[in-house]
């Protein structure tokens, strides 16, 4: 329990922060419950602030009653919740096409939500356990199997937003707790390359289909990448064999560059092949929401009409049009970030960002003060965490990356989110406390 | 001590990534607020204007168009006789691209179809093929209750807006078809080549007569309202955007009466009628038959009546009295007259004797006759134009020769368009001996001089034409270009922006003798001759009648085309002159079927006083 000289220790500056962005995103839930024509609310704000109330007192609570709980339990946490989650995925009514949530009647839980603490919470257990192997390219499998099989789960549902969100997450931890940087880089250039290839070929088929192009007749025509592939695994196999028979490790060099690019090639053969035109011009909508005006790309569109129409001080508390005229979708939820930099202005947009950058920055310096491996992990993932969170929803709606549905720590509606992002920072404060203990 | 310094070591790396790590995402939040800074000030104004076009919806207020009056318009007066007004009334519109999905554009426009009683198959055809930004004009000319049963369901008629709309109103519909013309909806043919004189997709457009002319002055210049309205395009707000102008009055120089009065008097006939003052070149009449109503085809959703009257083949779009050439027979033998006359080959006092028949010596002789046969007798120039005398005429063409001839219907333009201010006049045709060469590859005979002397053959001339050729000889040889309009006025009529002046068209020079021998000619025509049905009138009349030779395809029986030419008064001022000319076509001989309208137009003349001066 807290003893009395732990409150010294007490993090201030972070539960100001969460407060503070909790409260930004209750007014602006508010300001964006309007209805268009009846100027009734809708009333969302009201469980939004039940919500960081039941976060509130869940946050002290952990922070009180010590996160080593936790650690102890961490096991049977994680099983216990990823048996709700396939529960989920498979029993759960459809809402909007997604079986993510039970319902409690007046209220609904979205149990992948906690999963992500879940499995930060393993990934640290175990990466501290096998803190002198870890170098060892068999030792990510157990780490790549505890995100993966949620991650496959939570697909199921479809949530695609936030099974993505465990991937990064896994590999900014493995990076943190020492593993090899040779084998996080080559697993990710395998991912790189079976992705962009596909990419680039749909890309430029839909944008000069005429014009020759080398590396696209290469891939698509003949047999040629079929050879190059045959002789990528012929020379990594014969220099995985000689590092064996020589001991000498510098082969590594040859063979790991080689098996990384014969994997990825196949993948990416694989799925190129495989792609319906369907799927190709989603690809394309991807990356240009321009081509898709009305569809995939309205959401975005009218985001960056939202934010770039803002201005320095915004057009006014409750008085965004897009906001308040209904053009901005999903804006309580996903797109929650426009409707604060259409009202509040550049100037909104800017404190959003650096509260949400102050509450990563006392996260990871929680993370360094930690006392022990596993504490260290722990807020380091959770941090990064809240950090791809903000990146992906951010960048989202300023357009710089995908579209993506992924909420805005702290800020958009969804009581589970808010919740589990105040437990997040209830085992942060309770690390910083617990450090000399 | 190995262990804690592996701890240590192990320490310090996570260390190094943690602060790597730190610095990466205050890296990418650097890069997050470039993009806020590109986005809301670099590109801020491109992002305001669009924020604005979301919830601006820019409705047009048309402008009301410009109003026409007759020649007797007085500003002080109310008994006015307005051609062409507006009425206030309602269109029902929509903007495809404002639905979310063509299931929802199709049940909306299904469900407002009915209740506007229109094709809701053709309506989304029409949709799918206009830029899906355009407006789309459901139906016009609606009645306000059916806006008001459309803006108290806005959840059954999302997207579907209503604006103001005038209507035309041509007052005394099929009288004035011709001259008004009609408007209608600009087609993309027209609208690409208007644009750039500030013309809008959604307007409607001059198609035909003064509409299509004086489009310019009628049409004013469109407002708009913005309507604030929100993602379901329902209204917010309003802000007041441009206000419209009006477009400019007409006084025309028809005379609501008289145009009246040959309206009635041609009864069903086909053909024309056209009345113009000499001295001015001012049309007081101008009348084609058969007709239409302009009211009944202005509106977008009278589609079909406009394509059965195109189709018609009586043609009733077609102005007869500018569109239309037919031979002048006998009223060519002006042109013959002033020929011998002017040439100097011949004098007035000089006689023929008509036995009632010509012969045209040649290899083999052939014959003419004169009318049914009938001998004339010996007549002088001023006899022969009055009894109509082919005899006469046939001599005296067969002395002066083709060319005189030819020259002198050259000279007085009939070969050429008068200018009037409607669009698609079309030019009479004036033979030669090249022409004919050209085209049968023969030479000019005889016969051809003899034809062509008494009108008949190769000639035609349009009615308006004949209208300038009477005009030259009532106006001293000077020609005024036939116009219809007078003044533009301002929109409260308070002032004039252009008045229309006189604008001569030709001149030719012709001696009083010629003058003189050919009006009493006519006015002989009129005492003693074709026309002696308007001898009764109180103010000397002068006229000639023709009769074109013709066959008919719509009737069977009636095969000749009437003409009837007169000018009053005669011996009067040629400032109070007034020229008539009538075609009827296929009617029963010239006298029969045209002199009773010009006898009507005339009498209506008289009566209103158009002669006073001449009277007193």
């Amino acid at each position: 329990m807290i003893r009395r000289s732990d409150l010294a220790k007490f993090d201030l500056w972070l539960i100001v922060f969460v407060v503070i962005l909790s409260l930004i995103g209750i007014f602006t839930i508010y300001s964006a419950g309007f209805d268009a024509v009846t100027k009734i609310n809708n009333g969302m704000y009201k469980k939004q602030i039940i919500s960081f109330v039941i976060g509130l007192v869940l946050m002290f609570g952990i922070m009180v009653i010590n996160f080593r709980i936790i650690e102890q339990n961490c096991f049977y946490i994680y099983i216990g919740l990823l048996f709700i989650v396939i529960l989920t995925s498979f029993l759960a009514p459809s809402i909007r096409g997604t079986r993510a949530w039970i319902d409690f009647g007046f209220f609904s839980i979205q149990p992948s939500e906690f999963m992500k603490i879940a499995a930060i919470v393993m990934l640290a257990k175990y990466l501290e356990l096998r803190e002198r192997d870890i170098q060892n390219f068999r030792e990510l499998f157990v780490p790549a199997i505890i995100t993966l099989v949620p991650v496959f789960f939570i697909m199921l549902q479809p949530d695609f937003g936030t099974a993505m969100i465990f991937i990064p997450v896994l590999f900014v931890m493995l990076f943190a707790a020492g593993a090899d940087i040779t084998h996080l880089v080559s697993v990710a250039s395998i991912a790189l390359i079976a992705l962009l290839i596909p990419t680039y070929i749909t890309h430029h088929e839909w944008l000069h289909a005429e014009t020759y192009n080398p590396v696209i007749s290469f891939f698509q025509k003949g047999s040629g990448v079929f050879i190059l592939i045959a002789v990528l695994i012929f020379i990594s196999a014969v220099f995985f064999a000689f590092r064996f028979i020589f001991a000498k490790k510098s082969y590594r060099r040859i063979y790991i560059p080689a098996t990384v690019l014969s994997i990825g090639l196949v993948l990416a053969v694989i799925l190129q092949r495989s792609l319906r035109d369907y799927q190709k011009n989603r690809i394309l909508v991807y990356l240009n929401p321009d081509l898709d005006p009305k569809g995939a790309g309205y959401n975005v569109i009218q985001a960056k009409i939202a934010i770039g129409s803002g201005g320095f001080f915004g057009k006014g508390y409750l008085s965004g049009t897009q906001t308040q005229y209904g053009f901005l979708p999903e804006k309580t939820s996903d797109f929650v970030f426009p409707v604060i930099a259409e009202e509040w202005g550049f100037f909104g947009a800017l404190v959003v960002i650096l509260l949400m950058f102050g509450i990563i920055y006392q996260g990871l310096k929680i993370a360094l003060e930690a006392k022990d491996k596993f504490s260290s992990l722990l807020a380091f993932g959770l941090s990064s965490l809240f950090l791809f969170h903000a990146i992906i929803n951010v960048g989202m709606v300023i357009g710089l990356t995908p579209v993506t549905g992924i909420p805005l720590c702290f800020v958009s509606y969804g009581g589970t989110n808010l919740i589990m992002c105040m437990i997040a920072v209830g085992i942060l404060l309770s690390i910083k406390m617990s450090k000399s203990s | 001590m190995s262990v804690t310094s592996l701890r240590g070591r192990m320490l310090e790396a996570f260390r190094g990534k943690v602060f790597l790590f730190m610095s990466v995402t205050g890296g990418i939040f650097i890069i997050f607020i470039f993009q806020l800074i590109n986005l809301q000030f670099i590109q801020g104004s491109y992002y305001t204007t669009r924020a604005r076009s979301n919830i601006e919806d820019n409705v047009p207020v048309p402008a009301s168009r410009g109003e026409v009056y007759d020649r007797h318009f007085d500003i002080q007066s109310s008994s006015n006789k307005v051609i062409a007004s507006n009425r206030p009334s309602f269109n029902i519109t929509t903007v495809p691209a404002k639905f979310e999905n063509k299931k929802q554009m199709a049940e909306i426009v299904q469900r407002v179809a009915v209740l506007l009683g229109v094709d809701s198959f053709e309506l989304l055809r029409e949709m799918d093929k206009a830029n899906p930004w355009q407006r789309i004009v459901i139906k016009e000319d609606v009645s306000f209750d059916i806006v008001v049963s459309i803006a108290s369901h806005e959840e059954l008629y999302e997207h579907i807006m209503w604006e103001d709309a005038p209507v035309r109103v041509y007052n005394y519909g099929p009288v004035f078809s011709h001259v008004m013309g009609y408007i209608g909806s600009i087609d993309p043919g027209e609208y690409d080549k208007l644009k750039d004189q500030g013309y809008k997709y959604y307007q409607k457009i001059g198609k035909n007569g003064i509409e299509k002319q004086y489009d310019n002055f009628l049409r004013g210049t469109d407002g708009s309202v913005k309507r604030i309205v929100d993602v379901h395009n329902r209204t917010e707000g309003e802000e007041l955007g441009d206000e419209p102008v009006s477009g400019n009055n007409l006084v025309l120089s028809l005379d609501y009466e008289l145009q009246n009065v040959a309206y009635t008097a041609m009864q069903d006939k086909m053909g024309s009628v056209v009345a113009v003052k000499p001295s001015t070149g001012e049309i007081l009449v101008l009348l084609s038959k058969p007709d239409f109503d302009p009211n009944l085809i202005t509106s977008k959703n009278a589609s079909d009546i406009l394509a059965s009257l195109q189709s018609d083949e009586q043609k009733p779009f077609l102005n007869r009295a500018i569109q239309s050439k037919y031979p002048p027979a006998s009223t060519f033998k002006i042109i013959t007259s002033i020929a011998a006359l002017e040439d100097e080959k011949w004098q007035p006092d000089w006689r023929y004797f008509c036995s009632g028949h010509y012969i045209l010596k040649g290899l083999q002789d052939r014959s003419y006759q004169c009318y049914k046969g009938q001998s004339h007798g010996n007549l002088d120039m001023i006899g022969a134009i009055g009894m109509s005398c082919n005899v006469y005429f046939y001599n005296l063409g067969y002395k002066i020769g083709p060319t005189s001839i030819i020259n002198y219907a050259k000279y007085l333009c009939m070969d050429k368009v008068t200018g009037i201010d409607l669009p698609g006049e079309i030019s009479g045709f004036v033979p030669s001996k090249q022409w004919k060469m050209k085209t049968f590859g023969q030479g000019w005979f005889d016969g051809d001089t003899i034809n062509l002397a008494i009108g008949q053959g190769f000639t035609s001339i349009t009615p308006v034409a004949l209208c300038d050729l009477v005009s030259a000889i009532v106006n001293k040889g000077i020609v005024y270009k036939p116009h219809l309009v007078r003044e533009v006025r301002s929109q409260d009529n308070a002032t004039v922006i252009k008045r229309i002046e006189r604008e001569k068209l030709f001149e030719i020079p012709l001696s009083a003798r010629t003058i003189e021998t050919v009006t009493s000619g006519m006015r002989f025509g009129v005492t003693n001759g074709t026309s002696a049905r308007l001898n009764y009138l109180k103010v000397p009349i002068a006229a000639k009648t023709g009769t074109v030779q013709t066959r008919s395809v719509v009737k069977s029986d009636n095969t000749q085309h009437a003409w009837f030419v007169g000018f009053a008064p005669f011996g009067g001022s040629a400032e109070d002159s007034v020229v008539v000319v009538v075609m009827v076509e296929y009617g029963v001989a010239g006298a029969i079927a045209a002199v009773p309208v010009g006898e009507a137009v005339f009498s209506k003349m008289i009566s209103m006083g158009y002669f006073n001066d001449t009277q007193k």
